[in-house]
């Protein structure tokens, strides 16, 4: 059929050499170990499905936690001020009344403004070459640990305001051969 | 779907793809012990993220990946224990199981192929890969991988003519 068909059969005929016995046993015992593995790896999967909406979840759940703290820390101090005002009312002495806080902006004392963050990496975790779903081209996937801190801060009151939750940020490293 | 399901399979499918898998290592590593290294990352991480078994491709793609990490890592130890390498003797493990003269001539004409072409010469004659699939483990197109295989044979043709 072609001119090489001898030489190939030639060369087909070569044995490569056989591997130890001990690389079976290795490889043997690697599948025996998932075993267990097997019921990780399927909620890897799952993760890897999620990994990359981790972040924005994380964030998301920090935000929303931020948004109830504060404004749990205005109906405070609103539930505060009305209970001063129905002091002051219920007063014998009107005379010896403080300035009505009703005369106030309700707004002004209720602004927190943002103070700052921090992002600290606690763990960072080389999780070797992977493929990525479609894709036919290595990539090595580093898995971050971190601890996220916001602040914010009542420029008026003093008040401040910390929220702080544990993050995971997986980076996909494009790896290129030669 | 689940990995214990087919894990026979996946035994049976290393014990027929393990040798073809250490001659392909080889290529980049010279020593058998630490290709079964790479065969064995490759093969086991190619396991553990469900990969169809048939994707071979994708399986040499792995073992290459690693085998190319491996002698960037190699390369800095090399360079730290050069002294003591330039004074050893190399040591070189076969690569085939040979018979005769003729195959040892056979051998050694593979071995001095250059590496494009001896890479697509084993993934097609020892791994029994289709061309589409040697283009897709080694990133190359497939006439590119075509032609390699046509280069290596003739090359080997020219090297085992009587001179």
């Amino acid at each position: 059929m072609n001119d090489f068909s001898e030489l190939e059969n030639e060369l087909r005929k070569l044995r490569p050499a056989q591997p130890s016995p001990v690389l079976f046993e290795r490889v043997g015992e690697a599948l025996e170990d998932s075993t267990a593995f097997g019921v990780a790896d399927a909620r890897s999967s799952w993760w890897r499905l999620k990994e990359t909406t981790n972040n924005w979840w994380s964030l998301g759940f920090g935000l929303a936690a931020a948004a109830v703290l504060i404004l749990f820390a205005a109906v405070s101090m609103e539930h505060r001020r009305e209970q001063q005002q129905a002091i002051a009312q219920s007063s014998p002495e009107p005379a010896t009344r403080p300035v009505p806080l009703g005369t106030e902006p309700s707004t002004s004392r209720s602004k927190f403004v943002p103070a700052g963050g921090t992002n600290i990496v606690y763990n960072a975790r080389d999780e070797g070459l992977h493929f990525a779903d479609g894709s036919e081209r290595p990539v090595r996937r580093v898995r971050y640990h971190t601890q996220q801190t916001w602040r914010w801060r009542n420029p008026e009151t003093g008040a401040s305001l910390r929220v702080s939750y544990p993050s995971e940020e997986i980076v996909l490293i494009p790896v290129s051969g030669q | 779907m689940e990995p214990i399901a087919s894990h026979e399979n996946w035994r049976n499918c290393f014990s027929e793809v393990a040798p073809g898998l250490l001659l392909f290592a080889r290529q980049w590593v010279q020593s058998a012990a630490d290709a079964e290294d790479i065969v064995q990352d490759a093969f086991v991480k190619f396991w553990r993220r469900n990969h169809d078994i048939g994707n071979r491709g994708l399986l040499y793609a792995a073992v290459r990946s690693l085998a190319l990490d491996f002698i960037r890592r190699d390369a800095r130890r090399t360079r730290r224990e050069a002294t003591a390498l330039a004074e050893a003797e190399p040591v070189v493990e076969p690569h085939f199981e040979l018979e005769d003269d003729t195959q040892s001539a056979l051998a050694a004409a593979v071995e001095s192929l250059p590496r494009d072409q001896r890479e697509v010469l084993v993934l097609k004659i020892w791994n029994d890969l289709t061309f589409n699939e040697i283009a897709g483990a080694l990133g190359i197109s497939q006439n590119t991988a075509a032609s390699r295989f046509r280069y290596a044979l003739t090359n080997l043709k020219k090297s085992l003519q009587p001179q």
